[in-house]
């Protein structure tokens, strides 16, 4: 079985992205959110996307490393005895962006997140297909994320919409 | 923008591509669980059968700064990492799997408060959740090509949903899902700071007075096979569904987890009259709790006020990303064993539905396992003896 990109979008890694409400400290949310304004804003326009496509769509977050900068905030807090914003605790799991996306775009398939140990792309190109096989899914938005750790080197989201089959 | 035909990957060992879809049965040959009532399944029934809740003192960091204090610890818990190992070597023994080489892990964890004090500068790769699944795969000699599920509250059960998919769909003829979660100081400091740990130090699943929940230690695995001849049980549908409603909070008509009860019980090919048990999410919350119950009226119509409901949350705690795993275990020991685990620290009634309040023999041959997460996403497993 094979599945097919219908659209695929990068948040251009220059600057910040645009700040999202009552997600704070970390780029790791609004980058997401980002990444999938351009893929579902390029391939349906502005939101929703249509109700019958948006309920069958799954939502998936891949990032090997997950929101680096809020964990090692809160562990900076922690050990220095400051207080925890409750900010923080809304944002302490990756689902949570995607909440914010699945209610913007009205997107009502499976939410998922995972970290792959292989190539990131393949992982999730492998999970979706899955998703399509076992008739969970008949479309995936596919945010992969990645906060840099180098540097200079600007933070990275790509968005992805796909749907099953080998033909657009 | 790119239309080409994207190939799917084939690096997760033991993945049969290609197979036509096929209905083959899933079944759990091996299981092993540690939590706050000790390490091995008859603790853990020993603990449900007793009906006491497990929390006590934090020992594990100095707790004496945050609203409430307890937690439900497992005893001379060692790093996660050792502790999955434990299970998983344990479950594989049990399922008499020889060759996991070839066997794929997929692993449900929390993220390590070591890795979270990692200097982001010049970290290393493989500080990560995946990580930690490598260095699991390769300890208890599993597959390489592992992946973590860091789905909050529903990582367990969706890795335990795609296994089992990996296993219908013919991709897998077995695979080896563990879960895994410790009590740590920075999730205190989060869950204190967002109000949602029970203030009175006591956890009332769907009761009038709940306050919050607690957090606890879990960690387990299982092995799940393609027709085997004598599971222990074997899982017989699954669903998952996203509510599309808020960044933390459940729909308050449950609508997503309904879909995902209902998408369950259509793969098992079940009605709701065949339903003989629900382990719920249940977390103590006022807002999961509520619409929990409106998600299980709206699945099961009639049948949901005369279904026994527990939520053993208020016995073993919040065990995180291992709920789908430590409950999973909770639900095949109640199938087994014929006694259903109370819902423990009930005040009085505010949902209608039939809590098991003092312990009840059962014959139910099927159960509903329920976890749900932030981003309003809900898994329902199907459990059949």
């Amino acid at each position: 079985m094979t599945v097919t990109v219908l659209t695929r979008a990068e948040w251009p890694g220059t600057g910040e992205p645009p700040a999202l409400a009552r997600f704070v400290v970390s780029s790791f949310s609004p980058l997401v959110a980002e990444a999938a304004r351009l893929c579902l804003t390029a391939h349906y326009g502005p939101p929703p996307v249509p109700a019958d496509e948006g309920a069958r769509t799954a939502v998936v977050l891949v990032s090997t490393a997950g929101d680096i900068v809020s964990g090692r905030e809160v562990a900076d807090l922690v050990d220095s005895g400051g207080n925890v914003s409750p900010l923080l605790f809304f944002q302490s799991v990756p689902n949570a962006v995607l909440g914010h996306v699945a209610t913007r775009w009205g997107l009502t398939g499976p939410v998922v997140c995972v970290s792959p140990a292989g190539d990131p792309t393949a992982d999730a190109l492998d999970l979706v297909d899955l998703m399509f096989a076992a008739g969970d899914a008949d479309r995936a938005l596919v945010v992969l994320v990645e906060q840099s750790t180098t540097p200079g080197t600007p933070d990275r989201a790509v968005a992805l919409l796909v749907k099953p089959g080998g033909h657009p | 923008m790119p239309d080409e035909p994207a190939g799917t990957g084939t690096g997760t060992a033991g993945i049969r591509s290609g197979h036509p879809l096929r209905p083959r049965s899933v079944g759990i040959t091996g299981l092993a669980v540690a939590s706050a009532f000790g390490r091995g399944l008859p603790a853990l029934e020993a603990g449900l059968a007793a009906g006491v809740p497990a929390f006590a003192p934090v020992t594990r960091f100095p707790a004496d700064k945050y609203r409430i204090g307890v937690a439900a610890e497992l005893p001379g818990a060692g790093s996660l990492l050792d502790e999955l190992i434990a299970v998983v070597d344990q479950a594989c023994e049990e399922a008499g799997l020889r060759d996991r080489g070839t066997t794929t892990l997929l692993l449900g964890v929390h993220r390590e408060p070591g890795l979270a004090r990692l200097p982001r500068w010049g970290r290393d790769p493989a500080a990560s959740s995946a990580g930690l699944a490598v260095t699991l795969a390769g300890k208890c000699g599993l597959a390489g090509s592992p992946r973590a599920y860091t789905t909050a509250c529903v990582s367990a059960s969706t890795a335990l949903i795609d296994a089992a998919s990996m296993i219908r769909t013919g991709r897998a003829d077995r695979v080896v899902v563990a879960a895994g979660s410790l009590v740590t100081e920075d999730d205190f400091a989060m869950f204190d700071a967002g109000r949602a740990l029970a203030a009175d130090g006591v956890v009332r699943p769907f009761s009038a007075g709940r306050k919050g929940l607690l957090l606890g230690d879990g960690v387990a695995a299982v092995v799940l096979e393609a027709d085997p001849h004598r599971p222990l049980t074997t899982l017989s549908g699954w669903g998952r569904a996203g509510d599309a409603y808020h960044v933390c909070q459940p729909h308050p008509d449950g609508t997503g987890m309904a879909r995902a009860i209902t998408d369950a019980l259509d793969r098992a090919g079940l009605t709701p009259a065949a339903v003989g048990y629900v382990n719920a999410h249940g977390t103590g919350t006022p807002h999961n709790d509520a619409a929990e119950a409106a998600a299980l009226h709206r699945a099961l119509g009639p049948h949901a006020a005369r279904i026994p409901v527990s939520s053993t949350k208020a016995l073993h705690g919040h065990v995180l990303e291992a709920s789908g795993l430590l409950e999973l275990a909770v639900t095949v020991s109640a199938l087994r064993t014929g006694r259903l685990p109370v819902n423990a620290g009930h005040l009085g009634p505010d949902c209608d539905l039939d809590l098991v309040l003092t312990p009840r023999a059962t014959d139910a041959r099927h159960a509903l396992s329920l976890n749900a997460a932030f981003g309003g996403a809900n898994t329902a497993l199907v459990v059949t003896a």
